[in-house]
């Protein structure tokens, strides 16, 4: 029962974190999907959304508004625009000039703009650490109250319905909206989905905006389940996430979700079980099996819809 | 600010200096290297806000043997790679006298390089004890070694009477140092270390970590690492309602582990050297600082005073500027310093330094334990 009890807690734990991580990989494998490039900057995009969240939040309570919902509602969707006007003017800046070229090219620019946006965030709100106020408090135990106890905390289970819902939402957008119809095309074949009339710069501009929106979720969520931001937030992060990407098999969104997920489990049931040393050894040791022995990854498959 | 630039400002201010003074101001370069920026900033903040308030003073007074004292100030964002260049940056400016650097990982591959130039370096901060251990001519600590602040905080540990002990630590030298020093005198002593384990420095999450101690039901934590990772598991271990009490090096001892950690910072234990700053001895220069608006209470403040002291009283003792001559007066003499009397041992440690035991509260003051 106690070993039970033990596992469950590592599941749970494993599980909030795995469905962050895919939600910051939604964008990995979304501008992978339609242009073929890794936006390495992502995770800077992540982290910005945090620390606006951060100060949302921050100047709600100086104004004195402190009813939570209209406090979370008000620093998500402040998050999201400005994460998503990031995306997007990263990609008008930094991708749209070397799109075409040769491949190498974009991925040295994505790189540049993490090292910019990390070290602007550095000058901008100083290189400490931040303590994010942790709003939701509270959960639920199971167990008997005089040993081992599995708890789930309301934040926890918060992170698994935002990201469920979130998940919905996207998975709907892209097969039933006409926008998630012009992706898959772009997705397919770039060139023709332009001589079909398809506006495929604003088709790639909305691939960004929607993939830094989910990162500007997944920055408020982590930032106060975590209790804490710094700019270096991001890099370690968008790391863990583009290996949950890959993972699942790039370019494929259930992919991008259940590869989060393997990654999350892993990482919490070697910490668990064997100990925290190893618990990146063992998650990239899982990449490499799955990628000797399925290259595409998980849920990839090449030459079909990327998207 | 590039450095040609810098020499024209330097040259011109040294050039009104001349005029002002009447008289050939020749200067000695002190290097002053520690994290300016990065995840241990405000560590850096102490060190450079003592090393510069002992160069004013001692620039009030005249100098050493006449000549002024210039800081060189490097940033090595407590980082071993940037350590390298920024001790090779200070190389190149010729200078011959380096009190840092910060932490323990950065202030080993820069000591060799030191060592290698004939450059003479004093750490503020750093308690690794592999950093003496080399058999280095031109190294020295104003600071004592994980190897003495561990045993306290073991000692410490032991004679409360813990059912059970975990030792977790950041896998990184000054880290793991410090946790195998607390170890390793818990079990001399008799008391069942439940868990030993490492976690990743930058790390957010350890929900894992947290569940894996209330799972062995310990009573007292140890963690030998920094603040940032210590923060975060107290507020994630407050949260799950893990009850044990932590401990931590005075790598954790700061006011930003209460920004992070809020209430669950109250009660933490941390080793640190004495209040150097509450010695009546020292009211004067605890004026001074507290004139410029700065707060001499950290722990590397005065270390840091003191580390320039040190280079000043060898270069007067030496009657020299070699790195060398300074080294062996250092390694001779016997120095009234604000930490106290400062003597060397053959190996750059100082002969005596003592480590106290306080309570951490979440408003960021501390009080002695016993």
């Amino acid at each position: 029962m106690q070993d039970l009890l033990y596992f469950f807690q590592q599941l749970i734990n494993g599980l909030t974190i795995g469905s962050a991580y895919a939600l910051i990989a939604i964008g990995y494998t979304m501008v992978y999907g339609i242009i073929g490039m890794i936006n390495f900057a992502h995770g800077e995009i992540y982290m910005i959304g945090a620390y606006t969240a951060l100060i949302t939040i921050t100047g709600l309570a100086s104004l004195g508004v402190a009813w939570l919902p209209l406090v979370l509602l008000v620093a998500l969707i402040c998050a999201m625009l400005v994460s998503s006007s990031m995306g997007w003017a990263v990609e008008r800046v930094a991708y749209r000039p070397v799109r075409g070229r040769h491949r190498l090219i974009p991925l040295i620019s994505a790189i540049g703009m993490s090292i910019f946006l990390q070290n602007y965030v550095h000058l901008a709100q100083g290189s400490r650490n931040i303590g994010f106020p942790a709003l939701i408090e509270g959960g639920f135990t199971f167990g008997p109250a005089d040993s081992f106890q599995t708890s789930i905390s309301y934040m926890q289970i918060t992170i698994f319905i935002t990201t469920l819902i979130c998940m919905t939402a996207l998975s709907l957008f892209i097969s039933r909206s006409r926008t998630g119809r012009a992706c898959r095309a772009v997705s397919q074949d770039l060139g023709m989905a332009n001589l079909l009339g398809i506006d495929t710069n604003r088709i790639i501009s909305a691939t960004f905006i929607i993939g830094a929106a989910l990162a500007a979720v997944a920055g408020l969520l982590l930032g106060m389940y975590y209790g804490s931001i710094d700019p270096l937030f991001g890099f370690i992060a968008g790391l863990k996430a583009f290996t949950a990407a890959v993972l699942g098999g790039i370019g494929s969104i259930p992919g991008a979700m259940l590869g989060g997920l393997i990654l999350g489990v892993s990482e919490s049931m070697t910490s668990g079980y064997l100990s925290g040393e190893y618990k990146d050894v063992v998650s990239f040791g899982l990449l490499i099996l799955i990628l000797l022995f399925k290259p595409t990854g998980l849920l990839g498959k090449p030459e079909v819809e990327k998207i | 600010m590039n450095t040609s630039v810098k020499k024209l400002v330097t040259a011109v201010s040294a050039s009104v200096a001349m005029l002002g003074a009447g008289q050939a101001a020749a200067e000695i370069k002190v290097g002053i290297a520690g994290p300016m920026t990065g995840p241990v900033a405000q560590y850096g903040d102490m060190q450079f806000s003592g090393a510069r308030m002992a160069i004013e003073r001692i620039n009030q007074n005249g100098g050493v043997m006449g000549e002024q004292l210039e800081a060189v100030e490097v940033d090595d964002v407590c980082d071993p790679k940037q350590a390298v260049t920024v001790a090779n940056r200070l190389v190149n400016d010729g200078v011959r006298f380096v009190v840092g650097h910060l932490c323990s990982s950065s202030t080993q591959p820069a000591s060799d390089i030191y060592e290698d130039e004939g450059i003479l370096m004093i750490t503020p901060a750093s308690t690794s004890p592999d950093i003496t251990d080399r058999g280095y001519e031109l190294v020295f600590r104003t600071i004592g070694l994980d190897s003495m602040q561990g045993p306290v905080a073991g000692a410490y540990l032991a004679g409360v009477n813990p059912e059970r002990v975990a030792v977790v630590h950041d896998k990184q030298q000054y880290g793991e140092g410090i946790a195998s020093a607390v170890r390793d005198t818990l079990e001399e002593a008799g008391v069942e270390v439940a868990m030993f384990e490492g976690i990743t420095a930058g790390d957010k999450d350890f929900s894992s970590l947290i569940t894996k101690l209330k799972q062995a039901d310990v009573d007292y934590v140890y963690y030998g690492g920094y603040h940032p990772e210590l923060g975060l598991i107290l507020r994630q271990a407050r949260q799950a309602d893990l009850d044990a009490t932590f401990m931590g090096p005075e790598g954790v001892g700061n006011k930003d582990i209460n920004t992070i950690a809020g209430e669950a910072s109250e009660g933490l234990l941390v080793t640190l050297p004495p209040s150097f700053d509450e010695k009546a001895e020292n009211q004067a220069l605890v004026q001074a600082f507290a004139d410029k608006g700065e707060d001499p209470s950290g722990p590397f403040v005065l270390t840091s005073y003191t580390a320039v002291q040190l280079v000043a009283d060898g270069i007067e003792q030496a009657q020299s500027t070699d790195p060398f001559d300074v080294a062996a007066a250092l390694r001779q003499g016997s120095f009234d310093t604000p930490i106290g009397t400062v003597q060397y041992d053959d190996k750059g440690d100082m002969k005596a330094f003592e480590f106290v035991v306080y309570e951490w509260h979440s408003d960021g003051s501390k009080t002695p334990v016993n």
